[in-house]
This record gives structure tokens, sequence and C-alpha cells, in this order.
């Protein structure tokens, strides 16, 4: 039945069942969507808007991994793919990962930053999110996006963020111990001192590194959009939590 | 972009309150491209330590699969160095007391590496 709906890729019909899938979306025939939704990724896989239709279709289907799966598929044909990022964002405010949804709506809103509907989902999230005198600092929760290392490289506790492990947490404690080292030699060398913090910003993230002593270093990685201010005062509060951890540990 | 531009755009960053100097430095190979300083401040050196942490820290960011920084800076008890990337491997560099306006510094820095070419 698919087929006839399917002409060969590269022809103008070719993406009529995108028109299909979401109409019988709409009109709750989920299954049936995803019939045809499915048979047109057959033909074109590389379709970013027919994994997004199909993240859609699982969603109000109320599977919401394969819908992120759908969604992610739908990032790798097309990174900056709105539809993919506010599905994502969407499902992640619904799990409560409220920095997870900021950071989606963030990337959809450097996309497309006219998009109101961006915007005001971003609002929302923002609302949601505790303001810095309630924030909470979970050193031993992989999402936190805080990852406490000693001086040897090696992880104490804490992650670099959602969407990450323990293998980019201890990765990321190897690397960013040399970095520490490096800060500190290039202070004293250059008779600035000993460093107190780093900061890396980048397109996607902002990062700070904290020296608390000698031997352990704090790293808080936070949204982009996350204002510098507001990063360092949230990164001497998270200090404050790591050394009474390590107080309690050593 | 001339190495006349070059040191215009320097002393636009030296001009602010508490920076020491400030130099274009080669990321690839820690050598000085251009600078402005200030006496006793030893640029080769600021150079070659600017390009060491520019480059642990583009490690760490891939370590946490994130896109490489744009900015570093580290903050001691006596200052700040801050380096801002340009046309790779070009990267702006300045060298601060503890007296400077680090924001301004901040966004003078991204004004001037965007069109440092």
């Amino acid at each position: 039945m698919t087929d006839s709906i399917l002409p060969p890729p590269g022809t103008s019909q070719g993406l009529a069942f995108l028109d299909l899938g979401e109409r019988l979306r709409q009109r709750g025939q989920l299954e049936a969507a995803a019939t045809v939704t499915l048979a047109g990724l057959g033909r074109y896989p590389a379709l970013a808007g027919a994994h997004d239709l199909l993240a859609r279709i699982r969603a109000d289907q109320g599977e919401d991994a394969p819908a992120i799966a759908s969604w992610r598929a739908a990032l790798e044909c097309d990174p900056g793919h709105i539809g993919a990022l506010k599905g994502l964002a969407f499902l992640a405010f619904r799990a409560r990962d409220l920095a997870t949804a900021e950071r989606h709506l963030e990337a959809a809103a450097m996309r497309d930053p006219h998009d109101v509907t961006i915007l005001a989902a971003l609002d929302r999230v923002r609302a949601a999110i505790p303001a810095p005198s309630t924030e909470s600092f979970r050193l031993d929760d992989l999402a936190s996006g805080l990852l406490l290392f000693d001086g040897q490289g090696m992880r104490l506790t804490g992650g670099v963020g959602p969407g990450t492990g323990e293998l980019e947490a201890d990765a990321t404690a190897a690397e960013a111990s040399g970095l520490a080292r490096e800060a500190s030699r290039t202070t004293r060398f250059l008779g600035l001192g000993a460093w107190q913090h780093l900061v890396l910003e980048g397109p996607e993230a902002r990062v700070a590194l904290v020296a608390l002593d000698a031997d352990a270093t704090l790293l808080v990685r936070r949204p982009v959009l996350t204002p510098p201010g507001r990063l360092l005062a949230s990164s001497a509060r998270a200090a404050d939590v790591a050394r009474e951890w390590l107080g309690r540990s050593r | 972009m001339s190495l006349l531009h070059w040191e215009g755009t320097l002393r636009e960053v030296t001009g602010i309150m508490g920076v020491r100097g400030a130099l274009i430095v080669s990321a690839d190979d820690g050598l000085v491209v251009a600078e402005s300083a200030m006496e006793g401040l030893a640029t080769t050196d600021v150079a070659a330590f600017a390009a060491a942490l520019i480059s642990r820290a583009q490690r760490t960011a891939s370590a946490m699969h994130t896109s490489a920084p744009t900015r570093v800076h580290v903050t001691a008890e006596s200052g700040t160095l801050f380096a801002v990337a340009g046309t790779d491997p070009l990267w702006l560099v300045a060298v601060t007391d503890p007296t400077v306006e680090l924001g301004r510094l901040r966004l003078l820095l991204g004004d001037l590496a965007a069109v440092l070419v």
C-alpha cells in the first residue's frame, strides 16, 4: 500500500508521505501514521523531517524512549533541526530534567532566535529552574554537571552533565587535572600567584574549574547561556559543598 | 590584516586600566605574532603558556563531548590571563593585574578577536 504513495527518491512527490503521515497523526490514527512514516524512512533514511515525524508519533503514543531515539536520529541528519530540539526539550521538561530541556531550547533559539514558541518555552523552563539561592549541588549525581577530581586525574565523585556517563566523567577528570596543573604552572611562572578559577566558554557550554586545595579541583559545567558572573557565583557555592564533601571523605 | 593593524588592536586592549600586556599568539606553536606589553612582562613566556593552556582546555572539552572553547581565562591571586580565539590558529591574549575591569575586557577581546584574521 505504501509503495503507491512513495515515488522514487529524488522526485518532487517523494516527500508526500510526510504530509500523509502528519495528517494521520493529527487524526489520531497513530499506527497508520507510523506505518507510512517508517515506509518513507526506508527510502529516505537521511531525511531529518521524517525522523522528526516518527518521533512525534511515538511521543503521541507515550513511547518516550523511541521518540528520543528518533529525534536524535533527526539531529544526526540535521544537527540544528528545530523540531527535534523542541521535541527533546519537551520530553526532558516532562521528565523534570530542566537543565537538558534548557540546553535543547538554547540550541533551537540559536538556530532561530525569532521563533516566539521557542523563546516562550525557554522562559517557561527557566522559570521552573530553582533560583541560584536555592540551587542544589548534588555531587553524587552524574547528571549534575559537577565533577570533583584529585591531582592525579582520578574522579572522586560527580559527572559532566545530562546524557553523559562514567566514561565521559572519568575521561574529563583525567584531562581536566592536566588543565588544572597547566593553570597552576602558568600563573605561578607569570608571577600571578596561585590560580583560583579557570573558565572555558564554548558554543555549547560554559565550564568553570575551581581550585579547592593542592589535591582537589571542582569542575562545574553549565548551559551556554549561563551568564559568566552567575557561573562563577554558582561555582563558588558548589566549591563550598565540595569542600564539605572532601572533609567528610578524607 | 596587517601587522600595523594588529598592533593598533593590541594598543586598544592595553588601553584598559589594569591590562599589563596583550598579544596575538599562534596556538599551534605558542609563538608571539604581535605584541604590546609593559616592561617586565615576558611575552614569549605568556605565548607559550597560553598555547599550552588552550591545548589542555581543548582536550578537556573534547573529553566532555562538547565543542572546543573559544574563550579561556584563568584568574589567580595577582591577576588574570584571558585568551579569546580568532581565526585558527590565532588567539588574542591579555594579562592583567587584579584591578582590571574584567567584564569590559572580556567584551573588547571578543569583539577584536572576531576580526582577527
